[in-house]
């Protein structure tokens, strides 16, 4: 395991808005859809997602003892 | 059918509501992609792979809802000459690829000869060619080793 880029880090904390804002969309959809197909596939999304947020979560602490405290030189 | 959920009247037609969450996983599929292309680490880059393919599969199953409660209309069928048309043309191209190749001295003749024209239109989920397939199939990835950035 490397530390993390910059880049690397925004990419995992843009991931986990994108997760977040799509847990919430599939819980309007799955409390409000009248289709039970739609419904259920809301449902299971919303556990996915959230599932998806806290890998997302996990890579950011599993990186965080291997960040420098001071900034390294190119 | 129409189940009111006692909170009153639905803001969104379950269309509207399904459409919205299909194009943000539209949307978050093509950003793993980008993210992953971007990744140094090997494990943050097979962390983007994992949620790429895990957010394509939703995306899909959403879609097939979506089609069968008729929410969305695939484009229309496209004609056999047009298909015809661009073989044709696209045959041509990698013909005068090959001889490219052939004069550097680098080339494979037969690249795209019939036989694996076939093999590929009647494996549609191995469309790589074959010199890449077998890396495909022991999961090699290219920057396992030295990071691509």
């Amino acid at each position: 395991m490397q530390p993390l880029t910059s880049k690397e880090l925004e990419y995992l904390v843009d991931s986990i808005s994108n997760e977040d804002l799509l847990i919430k969309q599939n819980a309007v959809m799955a409390a409000s859809a009248s289709n039970s197909a739609l419904k259920q596939a809301g449902m299971q999304m919303i556990n996915t997602h959230q599932q998806h947020a806290q890998m997302l979560l996990n890579a950011i602490a599993q990186h965080q003892q291997l960040a420098p405290t001071q900034p390294q030189s190119h | 059918m129409y189940q009111q959920q006692g909170q009153g009247h639905p803001l969104l037609s379950d269309e509207d509501l399904a459409y919205t969450v299909l194009s943000d996983l539209k949307r978050v599929v093509g950003e793993y992609a980008t993210a992953a292309t971007e990744s140094s680490c090997q494990q943050v880059r097979q962390l983007f792979t994992n949620l790429l393919n895990s957010t394509l599969q939703m995306q899909g199953h959403l879609y097939k809802i979506m089609e069968q409660n008729n929410m969305y209309s695939a484009a229309s069928p496209v004609l056999r000459q047009e298909i015809q048309k661009q073989l044709q043309q696209n045959q041509q191209t990698e013909q005068k690829t090959d001889q490219f190749l052939q004069q550097l001295g680098l080339g494979q003749s037969g690249f795209r000869n019939q036989q694996h024209m076939q093999q590929h239109m009647h494996q549609p989920q191995n469309q790589m060619p074959p010199q890449y397939q077998q890396q495909g199939n022991q999961q090699h990835m290219p920057g396992q080793n030295q990071p691509y950035m």
